[in-house]
């Protein structure tokens, strides 16, 4: 009984956490105000202060965790909107996400092995270019540390827009597909909804990489893992 | 409320795929997650109007517009590890920034050229 009304507490608690957050980032609107992170760092807090071990927060906090499959099943949604986007550029969406599904991938584990780190983080780092219930799934099938694997999808997301224009000039990046295979390929939701900001266009074509990468990555990360290490 | 019931029986079909992905993904014994091969079903049945847009949209809508509620559990979880990223760790943040570059600008600059290839094919 009383592991239920933990249970209960922490899930709302954390929905508190979440809403607040989500004003706080209406408000200032910079990408380093995102509500995951203004959210994780309060229930941290709360969580350090008052002593409460992370298995306890976890008795609600598994609930609200089996939402997270479901959750990756409604990004068909999304992906089904943009059909025509699809559609129209159906190769080149797919032959640009596979490549940066290949890149991101191998780049990232050679770096992070060739300076040494222990495979369990490597696992976490390979899907960091997808959308974070995704790259969760991917480091569990692998048999990395899952929360781990969540904080390298915020560096990719948040390094990303702080490099984008950068980015796109490096590689002359200024066709409407270019910019939104990149950022949705790399940079996932946090990405898209920067873009999504300056144009329409772009921001829809990034929701389509963003999806497509993540079932690549899905498919590719164990066969690409197991030829690099 | 009217629309808080909808998002709930949308949200009922929605973890009826992800089911069915988990059992095609343990039959099988595949690799890919069972939530992403229930998200291709999604779409598939979608696309060809097996099943109607209507009966997911509202729950999709809810859960992709406040995806970041979902993973906040375990990103908290980072609290027990927060050791990794000292000393030598700083040095995952690095490679995970020129990695994500690497991979913006490489499939940015691949679906642009074929595009603008075949666009050149069609002049």
């Amino acid at each position: 009984m009383i592991d239920f009304l933990i249970g209960i507490a922490a899930i709302i608690g954390t929905c508190i956490a979440y809403v607040f957050s989500v004003r706080v980032h209406r408000k200032w609107n910079v990408t380093i105000t995102a509500p995951v992170i203004i959210s994780t760092v309060l229930i941290i807090c709360v969580l350090l202060i008052f002593r409460i071990p992370y298995e306890t927060y976890m008795l609600g906090g598994e609930w609200i965790n089996h939402l997270l499959g479901p959750a990756v099943v409604a990004l068909a949604y999304p992906l089904y909107n943009q059909r025509n986007t699809l559609k129209k550029l159906l190769v080149p969406l797919i032959v640009g996400t596979t490549m940066g599904a290949l890149v991101g991938i191998s780049s990232g584990v050679l770096m992070a092995r060739w300076a040494g780190f222990e495979e369990t983080i490597i696992y976490a780092l390979t899907p960091k270019s997808v959308t974070t219930p995704v790259a969760m799934a991917v480091t569990e099938t692998l048999g990395g540390i899952i929360p781990l694997a969540a904080v390298f999808v915020m560096f990719a997301g948040i390094g990303g827009v702080m490099i984008h224009n950068l980015v796109f000039r490096l590689f002359r990046l200024d066709h409407y597909l270019g910019r939104g295979v990149g950022m949705g390929s790399a940079s996932h939701a946090i990405g898209t909804a920067t873009l999504m900001e300056d144009s329409q266009l772009e921001g829809s074509v990034s929701t389509v990489a963003m999806v497509m990468s993540a079932v690549v990555v899905s498919i590719i990360s164990p066969a690409l893992i197991s030829l690099l290490l | 409320m009217l629309n808080l019931g909808k998002i709930i029986l949308h949200t009922i079909v929605l973890i009826g795929f992800y089911q069915v992905g988990l059992l095609i993904q343990t039959t099988f014994q595949l690799f890919v997650p069972g939530s992403v091969i229930g998200m291709i079903l999604l779409f598939i049945f979608l696309s060809l109007k097996v099943i109607k847009v209507t009966w997911i949209e509202n729950g999709a809508r809810f859960i992709v517009d406040n995806l970041a509620l979902f993973f906040i559990p375990v990103t908290v979880g980072i609290l027990e590890y927060y050791d990794v990223f000292a000393g030598k760790g700083a040095l995952l943040i690095l490679i995970a920034l020129v990695s994500t570059m690497l991979v913006m600008g490489i499939s940015g600059a691949t679906s642009q050229w074929l595009v603008r290839r075949r666009a050149e094919e069609h002049d």
